[in-house]
């Protein structure tokens, strides 16, 4: 892939219900943080531009938008993910148990060439809050299980740690999209339908 | 992932993920109402779904839980919209005895299952007018965001034996160098005097003529009248003037938009439309539960629904949107399907028309042997719909008897195992979709029960937008269907204050 061409690195965030995928996603790109509990309403997808390695990249960080509390999200959700990014609650022991049933999930909907190369990221949410159920520890020996997975301890509430973990989760998206066909490349001349669009100039315009 | 229960009270619970439901789940939530949106599958789309390979290959119709414990509820579900004549095929052991030449068939069941997940494979394949109402709608909706296209890069023909390339614009039109250049003036001359040739012939009282009839009477050579009638118009030899010029419009309407052909269609299938809808719904709050399989029924009071019976839970709304599927059997004595929709499927080793670059083929088959017109779709792996080395074929047509008889004079002539250069069908698929689009017979339907029809014969969406917005004007009449959703970077997420305005900003 040429350098100069600009990347687009889609990342999904999976997990259960409130243990703060959204909230994540807002600290890291809106440095802002709301207590107030909305099941991810208006939240779609967020954007924000890395330099990584001297190189500028787009992440679109993709929320459930709730879809995943009655275990609905689509197919179409998955479709071209460069990351997958798995969040458990730190203090709810059920979120950290529903992990292995998301990351297959994962593989299973988003079919990803290499399934054991694909780059998770975990992070264990909401180390602000006591009591402490689940251990860095024990999260460790979850993530080295799995391929060695990075793993990360944030608090969406404080920012603590979160720019850090979306760092990671670009290099990792960056990392996999170089080695693997990126869904530009798959796909090449496809169609974005949106307000600014041109009509083509290459090819005859009309028959009359 | 936790198994809690679903909140109990909506402005509207949508029964079904077929394109219609879906579009108006998207509609209600987008203006601020609250919405639950169920299905008993457990995936999305209904009749209009696509499936990897290996899922269609078992593909069952599914039958909700029968469980008369509560028989004062309006039973969910009637067995009218079933799919029907459901068949697949694998075809190895043919493709090779016929071949005893060509060794280099060794691709085989197990690998193309391998692969099970490269294919999605629509129920319903559909492709968009550039400038039809579909794309507009996506576009002005904002939904556009959710879903990438590809053009259809040729219109191919059947005509005199063979496969044809139909010239589209303008340059392909004088490029042709199987139409004289005689024949190209006269094209080019009905082609850009459509407008007047239709005031004309209202003044003439000639608009009961068929389309067919009228290019006769235009003096347009049969290679001419072939490529407008059945390419551009898509018409049936009966099909009236009126309908024949409309379509012929909307064909040059939508040109030069995109690519060579007025067309787009879906990466990644059909399937992804109606999930989209879903996802603009679910992104405005609407509650989203798939393989809801203990749906019962409904109660209603004084000729209204008031709740759905969903396992042991009761949940109210004011508005009732429901699949047709799911229209409980005492609204739909009196509906009768008549018309059937014939598809087949194939998975095939190469090109109907093999060329340098990969196509994305839509072949108009013309009506033959007493057969009705066939809409052939042809896509290779940068639709998204099949692994790199393969293609599917879908076929589409009015039933007559069945898929199987309906088409067998296509595979015959196109997938002729005998010349080595025609594709092999490697796996088939052949079923009939129930193709009723009018409910108005349905009995006694409570006010605020709204039935959404299934899949139609038309090329497009065009149609379920338009039945989409009849539905939504009956239950919103001073709202706005679908206007624009703000980009994400639009949307200003602050403290607890800022966010409550934003919620009242978006219900305005």
């Amino acid at each position: 892939m040429a350098s100069n061409k600009k990347v687009l690195l889609k990342v999904i965030i999976l997990g259960d219900s409130s243990v703060g995928k959204t909230s994540l996603m807002n600290q890291y790109v809106n440095r802002k943080f709301s207590n107030q509990y909305k099941a991810t309403i208006g939240a779609d997808f967020l954007t924000k531009e890395v330099t990584i390695d001297d190189r500028t990249v787009t992440m679109q960080i993709w929320d459930t938008a709730g879809q995943e509390r009655f275990q609905s999200l689509g197919v179409a959700f998955y479709r071209g993910a460069d990351c997958c990014v798995l969040v458990f609650d730190v203090t709810a022991p059920n979120t950290f148990k529903s992990l292995d049933s998301w990351r297959d999930e994962f593989l299973i909907q988003a079919a990803p060439r290499e399934p054991d190369n694909f780059p998770f990221v975990l992070l264990g949410n909401k180390v602000d809050l006591e009591p402490r159920a689940i251990s860095a520890k024990r999260a460790q020996q979850w993530c080295q299980s799995k391929n060695d997975i990075p793993y990360f301890e944030t608090s969406a509430k404080e920012g603590l740690n979160v720019e850090q973990a979306f760092l990671a989760i670009a290099k990792n998206a960056l990392a996999q999209q170089n080695q693997t066909v990126d869904l530009y490349n798959e796909f090449p001349d496809q169609i974005k339908l949106t307000n600014t669009q041109r009509p083509s100039n290459g090819s005859d315009s009309c028959a009359c | 992932m936790d198994n809690n229960q679903l909140p109990t009270k909506f402005d509207l619970i949508v029964i079904g993920t077929g394109l219609i439901e879906s579009i108006l789940s998207a509609a209600a939530s987008r203006i601020g109402k609250t919405v639950l949106h169920i299905d008993s599958n457990d995936y999305y789309g209904c009749n209009w779904a696509s499936f990897n390979l290996q899922t269609l290959h078992n593909f069952t119709v599914s039958k909700l839980e029968t469980d008369n414990s509560d028989d004062d509820c309006l039973r969910i579900g009637n067995n009218l919209f079933d799919i029907k004549n459901f068949k697949t095929t694998w075809h190895f052991s043919d493709a090779q005895s016929n071949n005893p030449e060509e060794t280099e068939i060794s691709v085989t069941q197990e690998d193309l299952l391998a692969h099970s997940r490269r294919f999605n494979i629509d129920l319903v394949p559909k492709i968009h007018y550039a400038r039809g109402d579909f794309v507009q709608l996506l576009i002005s909706s904002n939904i556009a965001r959710y879903v990438e296209y590809r053009s259809v890069s040729r219109v191919l023909t059947y005509l005199n034996g063979q496969l044809e390339v139909v010239p589209c614009s303008r340059s392909d039109v004088f490029a042709n160098n199987k139409v004289s250049v005689i024949e190209k003036r006269m094209l080019m001359k009905l082609l850009t005097s459509l407008e007047k040739i239709e005031e004309r012939l209202q003044d003439e009282n000639q608009c009961k003529k068929s389309f067919f009839e009228f290019l006769k009477d235009e003096r347009l050579s049969p290679s001419l009248i072939h490529y407008v009638l059945y390419a551009m118009a898509r018409c049936e030899n009966n099909d009236s003037v009126k309908q024949g010029i409309e379509s012929t419009k909307r064909f040059l309407h939508s040109l030069g938009r995109f690519g060579k052909t007025p067309f787009l269609f879906s990466l990644y299938g059909s399937g992804e439309t109606a999930q989209a809808f879903c996802r603009l719904s679910a992104v405005f709050g609407a509650i989203f539960a798939l393989n809801q399989t203990s749906l019962k029924g409904l109660k209603t009071t004084d000729e209204k629904l008031t709740h759905i019976l969903n396992g042991d839970q009761e949940i109210f709304a004011e508005q009732f949107v429901l699949g047709a599927q799911y229209a409980p059997q005492k609204f739909m004595k009196k509906l009768e399907i008549q018309q059937f929709i014939s598809r087949a499927v194939f998975i095939t080793d190469r090109s109907l028309l093999p060329s340098e670059q990969e196509h994305l083929t839509l072949l108009m088959f013309p009506p033959e042997e007493g057969k009705n017109l066939i809409t052939i779709i042809e896509m290779g792996h940068l639709t998204g719909t099949c692994p790199k080395g393969f293609y599917l074929v879908h076929l589409t047509s009015k039933q007559i008897s069945s898929p199987h008889e309906d088409f067998q004079h296509v595979v015959q002539k196109l997938f002729n195992h005998e010349d080595k250069e025609a594709p092999a069908i490697l796996w088939s698929c052949y079923f009939s979709l129930p193709g009723i689009d009018n409910l108005d017979v349905c009995e006694s339907l409570p006010e605020n029960l709204f039935l959404c029809s299934g899949p139609d014969l038309d090329l497009d969406y065009d149609a379920s937008i338009k039945k989409a917005k009849e539905i939504f004007i009956k239950m919103y009449p001073d709202l706005e269907f679908l206007p624009r959703a703000p980009d994400p970077e639009e949307i200003i997420i602050g403290d607890d204050h800022e966010a409550e305005n934003k919620e009242e900003d978006k219900s305005v």
